[in-house]
C-alpha cells in the first residue's frame, strides 16, 4: 500500500468541475510533479488532499488512514505539510516564531504553562527552538532567526515556508509552485534543496510547478492536468512526447 | 497619599486588568468583542450578591464569580470562535446588551436600575495594583507562549494556520476564556472597591472604550495597550476640573494618534526583561562612571 493514496477524487464549484477523477499514489522518497496550464485545478487538488475542501467523491488515504473528511489541522498532524503558491508566512512574527508555529500544536504543555514559565514549558520551548534551528539550517536560513520575513527576499521567504512545512514532520509534503517569482539562480538552489530534503528526510513530495526545467529534472513521475482532468501520467520523457500534452501546452496544430 | 490620587490609581488599575483581557482577545487573535463589559458585570454582580446573601469570604466569592463568568464565556465562546470576524462583534454586542437588560429586570436579585448596594469595601490600592501587575504578567507570559504565537499566526492567516496543524477554534477559545477571566476579575475588584454597582456602566460603550485604549497604545503590543489604558483611563479624572472639555480633549488625542500613527503609540514595541536589564546596566554604568570621575 502506498504512503499517500488519492483515489478518484472529484470536486466542483457550482458549474466548474475543478477536479475530475484525479488519482495518485506516492511513496516516501518519491517526487511527483503536477503540471498543467492555469486553471487546470492543480491547487484545488492540493486543497482537497490537505483538507481545505472535502472532495465531492473519492477518498484520500494517508499512511493507511482515511483522511478524506478530516479537518485540516488534523490532517496536518497526521503527516501532511504544505507550502503556498503565494507565500503565506505569518505577519507579526519573526522567522523563528513562524517556524515555531508549526511545532506549537505538537508542543506538550498545557494552559498552566501558557500563563507561567513552568519547567515543562521551558523544556518544550527549548526542544522547539532546537528543531527550528535544525530545519532552518537545512534550508540555509539559520542566520535569520530574529528577522521579520517581510524584510527578506522572495527566495528567502520560500525557504522559510519550506522550513515551516518541515516542522510539521510531514510524511507527504505538498509544494505549490515553489519556484514562482524566483530568479534563475534561486531556481537552481531550490531544485537542489528539494532533492536534498527528499533524499535526507525521505518523505513523499507532490510538486506543482510551472517551470518545466525544474519539474522535469527532479520528478520521478508527472501528472499533466488540463481543465480538471488528468490527460497524461508518466515519466518526464513519456509526458514530454505525449501528443495530448503538447497540444495542451502549445495548442493544436492547424 | 492624597485620597483623590489613590482613588484614580485604584480605578486605573482595575481598568488595566480588563484591558489586559482585551489585549489577549483583540490584540492577539484579532477578535472584536463589544460585550466584554458584560463579563465585568457578571464578575461584579456575582461576587457582590454572593457576599451580601451568603456571607462567604471575599476571596471565595471572587473565585466563584470568575469561574462562573468563564463558564458563561464558554457558552458564548462556542459559537463566537466559529464565526467570521464581523459577526463576532455583533453577537458579543447582543450578548452584552442582553446581560445589561437582565440585570435591570432581575430586581429581587440585582436591585434592578437602582443598583446593588451594601457590598463591603474590601479592595485597597495595593490589592488593585498587585492584581494589575499579576494580570499583565499573565498576559505577557501568554503572549510569548505557544498559545500567543498561534493566536498571532491565526490572526494573520487562518488558512495557513490550519495548514500548520493549528487548531484554530480551540486556540481562539483559550484566548477568549482568558480574556473573560481577566475581565470578570476586574469586575470583582470594581464591585468591592465602589461598594455599589448598577447596570448602566457595563454596556457596549465600556467595551468600546477598552478597545479604543488598546488601539491607542498599540494593538500589537501589550506594553502599548497597558500604556494606552493608563493614559486614557487617568486622563478624564485628571482633567476633571475642565468639565465637559475633557471629553473633547480625549477625543482629539485619540484621533490624532490613530490618524498619524495607526499602529498606536508604541506600534509593536514591547518592554521585555532584556530592555529592563540593559537600562539598569546603562544607569549603573553612568552612575559608576560619575563616581570614578
Amino acid at each position: 500500500m502506498a504512503l499517500l493514496e488519492v483515489k478518484h477524487i472529484y470536486k466542483s464549484f457550482g458549474g466548474v468541475k475543478a477536479i475530475q477523477d484525479f488519482s495518485i499514489e506516492a511513496n516516501a522518497g518519491e517526487i511527483h510533479g503536477i503540471i498543467g496550464p492555469n486553471g487546470a485545478g492543480k491547487t484545488t487538488i492540493f486543497n482537497t488532499i490537505s483538507g481545505v475542501y472535502t472532495p465531492d467523491q473519492g477518498t484520500v488515504i494517508l499512511d493507511g488512514q482515511d483522511i478524506t473528511k478530516l479537518e485540516q489541522h488534523k490532517i496536518t498532524r497526521l503527516g501532511m505539510g504544505r507550502t503556498f503558491q503565494n507565500i503565506r508566512l505569518f505577519k507579526g512574527l519573526t522567522v523563528e516564531e513562524n517556524v515555531m508555529c508549526a511545532f506549537d500544536p505538537q508542543s506538550q504543555y498545557g494552559i498552566i504553562g501558557g500563563l507561567l514559565p513552568t519547567p515543562k514549558r521551558r523544556a518544550e520551548e527549548k526542544r522547539g527552538r532546537e528543531l527550528c534551528e535544525k530545519y532552518l539550517e537545512i534550508v540555509g536560513m539559520k542566520d535569520y532567526l530574529r528577522e521579520r520575513p517581510e524584510n527578506l527576499s522572495y527566495g528567502m521567504q520560500r525557504r522559510i515556508e519550506i522550513a515551516r512545512a518541515l516542522m510539521c514532520e510531514p510524511k507527504i509534503l505538498l509544494l505549490d509552485e515553489p519556484a514562482a517569482g524566483l530568479n534563475p539562480t534561486e531556481v537552481g538552489e531550490l531544485t537542489e534543496l528539494i532533492q536534498r530534503i527528499s533524499r535526507e528526510i525521505g518523505f513523499g513530495i507532490l510538486l506543482i510547478e510551472h517551470r518545466l526545467e525544474l519539474v522535469m529534472s527532479i520528478s520521478h513521475k508527472i501528472h499533466v492536468q488540463n481543465f480538471g482532468e488528468t490527460i497524461a501520467v508518466g515519466t518526464p520523457e513519456e509526458v514530454q512526447h505525449n501528443p495530448q500534452v503538447i497540444e495542451a501546452y502549445l495548442g493544436k496544430e492547424e | 497619599m492624597n485620597a483623590l490620587i489613590s482613588n484614580v490609581l485604584t480605578q486605573v488599575c482595575i481598568t488595566l486588568i480588563a484591558v489586559a483581557g482585551i489585549y489577549v482577545l483583540t490584540g492577539l487573535t484579532g477578535m472584536f468583542s463589544l460585550g466584554q463589559a458584560a463579563f465585568m458585570a457578571i464578575g461584579a454582580y456575582a461576587s457582590g450578591i454572593l457576599v451580601i446573601r451568603t456571607h462567604i469570604p471575599f476571596f471565595l466569592a471572587a473565585l466563584i464569580a470568575v469561574v462562573m463568568a468563564t463558564g458563561i464565556g464558554y457558552l458564548i465562546g462556542y459559537p463566537v470562535v466559529r464565526l467570521r470576524r464581523d459577526y463576532i462583534s455583533l453577537v458579543t454586542l447582543g450578548f452584552g446588551e442582553a446581560i445589561a437588560a437582565l440585570l435591570n429586570r432581575m430586581t429581587t436579585l440585582t436591585g434592578g436600575a437602582s443598583g446593588l448596594t451594601g457590598i463591603p469595601r474590601k479592595v485597597t490600592l495595593t490589592m488593585a495594583l498587585v492584581s494589575a501587575i499579576i494580570a499583565i504578567a499573565l498576559a505577557a507570559f501568554f503572549k510569548t507562549s505557544k498559545y500567543g504565537r498561534q493566536c498571532i499566526a491565526l490572526k494573520g492567516d487562518e488558512l495557513a494556520a490550519k495548514a500548520m496543524g493549528i487548531h484554530v477554534t480551540r486556540i481562539k477559545m483559550v484566548a477568549f476564556l482568558l480574556s473573560v477571566a481577566l475581565t470578570s476579575y476586574s469586575g470583582v475588584l470594581y464591585a468591592f472597591y465602589m461598594s455599589y454597582v448598577d447596570p448602566t456602566g457595563f454596556g457596549w460603550k465600556k467595551s468600546a472604550d477598552w478597545v479604543i485604549m488598546v488601539f491607542f497604545g498599540g494593538v500589537n503590543s501589550l506594553t502599548g495597550s497597558t500604556l494606552g489604558a493608563f493614559i486614557l483611563s487617568a486622563l478624564p479624572q485628571v482633567l476633571r476640573s475642565m468639565q465637559n472639555y475633557r471629553y473633547v480633549i480625549y477625543a482629539i488625542l485619540v484621533l490624532i494618534i490613530l490618524n498619524f500613527k495607526p499602529s498606536g503609540l508604541l506600534g509593536e514595541w514591547e518592554l521585555t526583561p532584556r530592555h529592563i536589564r540593559e537600562t539598569v546596566a546603562r544607569v549603573r554604568n553612568k552612575f559608576g562612571a560619575k563616581k570614578e570621575g
